[in-house]
């Protein structure tokens, strides 16, 4: 639920972080500069009723971002991803670290050194 | 000669003596509890018995005050008349400002800051109304007192004839809105659905088609379902 106090360990890729639509759109939008509703339907292969709130849910988390293009009579929303895949890597890393130490300080410092040392 | 003061003196150490605190203060509580089951619950069953429950709860905690006082009932029956009259103003006026709380929720803005041609069908309809959009992309349509709110979602999705019907649709309920029954009100007051909804969706319908026309209600309805 773009929560990031809500991570799945045991869930593949993105979806440790989004649910599963959430990822294929946030996908989407890093692998384009910028989609209207029915690109981002048809891209990833989800039906409007579905899209539609995840959407409103990504913008207020503040993942994806949208203006509105106004073209004579009709209206349309542009999506583009606020920022690019590593910069969104390295919050949702940062979060996660932060809250490691947060919770169990010198432990998780001394793990990051070990981790650190192994690679 | 009446004084406020003494009044209020008076209805202090008459509950006091009357060994009735407990009583009041357990009506009131549980008011309160029925009051925040009645935001938090989503069946609309429990919102309206929470909301009636609440009310008659506040009541029989006034008629215990009343009970209390020996010396001057003067001032508990001004409060109750205070607490109805309040309430009455509450249900018959909230409804006509209603709208206002929803252009702050949702954070509306006027149509005509995006779009020329609907405001022009309002009028055209000889309605007195003002369609605002607001940035959700879930395409929903839905109108309150003067106001018809539209979606951006909404906006983008259907076409012009398409959104000429659900205005019109809108404007039906407008229209109506101001002979709404009592107790059609009070139901729409506590958010519980009453039975005749889908009768007014259809009756809405059939304005929307006699105004424009059935194949676009029907491919509007379709897109938005």
């Amino acid at each position: 639920m773009v929560k990031l106090d809500r991570i799945n360990l045991s869930n593949d890729g993105l979806t440790k972080f989004f649910s599963p639509i959430e990822a294929r759109i946030m996908q989407v939008l890093w692998e384009n500069e910028e989609l209207t509703t029915p690109e981002i339907t048809e891209k990833t292969d989800i039906p409007l009723s579905s899209v539609a709130g995840t959407l409103d849910r990504l913008v207020k988390a503040g993942f994806a971002t949208r203006k509105l293009d106004k073209g004579g009579n009709k209206v349309r929303y542009l999506y583009s991803a606020t920022e690019s895949m590593d910069n969104t890597a390295n919050t949702i890393t940062r979060k996660v670290l932060d809250s490691l130490v947060d919770t169990f300080g010198k432990v998780a410092i001394e793990n990051f050194h070990t981790y650190h040392d192994r690679k | 000669m009446f004084s406020i003061r003494n009044e209020v003196e008076c209805y202090v150490s008459c509950i006091n003596d009357s060994s009735l605190l407990p009583l009041i203060g357990i009506s009131l509580l549980l008011a309160l509890l029925m009051f925040v089951i009645y935001f938090r619950t989503d069946r609309p069953m429990s919102r309206l018995l929470s909301l009636a429950g609440s009310q008659l709860l506040i009541i029989s905690a006034i008629a215990t005050v009343v009970h209390a006082m020996q010396c001057s009932r003067m001032l508990s029956i001004e409060i109750y008349l205070g607490y109805v009259a309040f309430s009455t103003a509450i249900i018959l006026f909230l409804p006509r400002v209603y709208y206002r709380i929803l252009i702050k929720r949702y954070d509306a803005r006027p149509i005509s800051e995006i779009m020329d041609w609907p405001e022009g069908f309002v009028n055209y309809l000889g309605t007195t109304a003002t369609i605002y959009y607001y940035d959700s992309a879930i395409p929903r349509a839905f109108a309150s007192g003067k106001a018809i709110f539209l979606s951006l979602g909404l906006l983008e999705l259907v076409e012009k004839t398409e959104l000429e019907a659900i205005i019109a649709h809108e404007i039906w309920h407008i229209r109506h809105n101001n002979s709404t029954p009592i107790l059609r009100q009070l139901a729409v007051m506590s958010f519980s659905k009453n039975k005749s909804e889908d009768e007014l969706e259809k009756l809405a319908d059939m304005f929307a088609e006699k105004i424009v026309n059935k194949s676009a209600l029907e491919s509007a309805r379709a897109k938005i379902s």
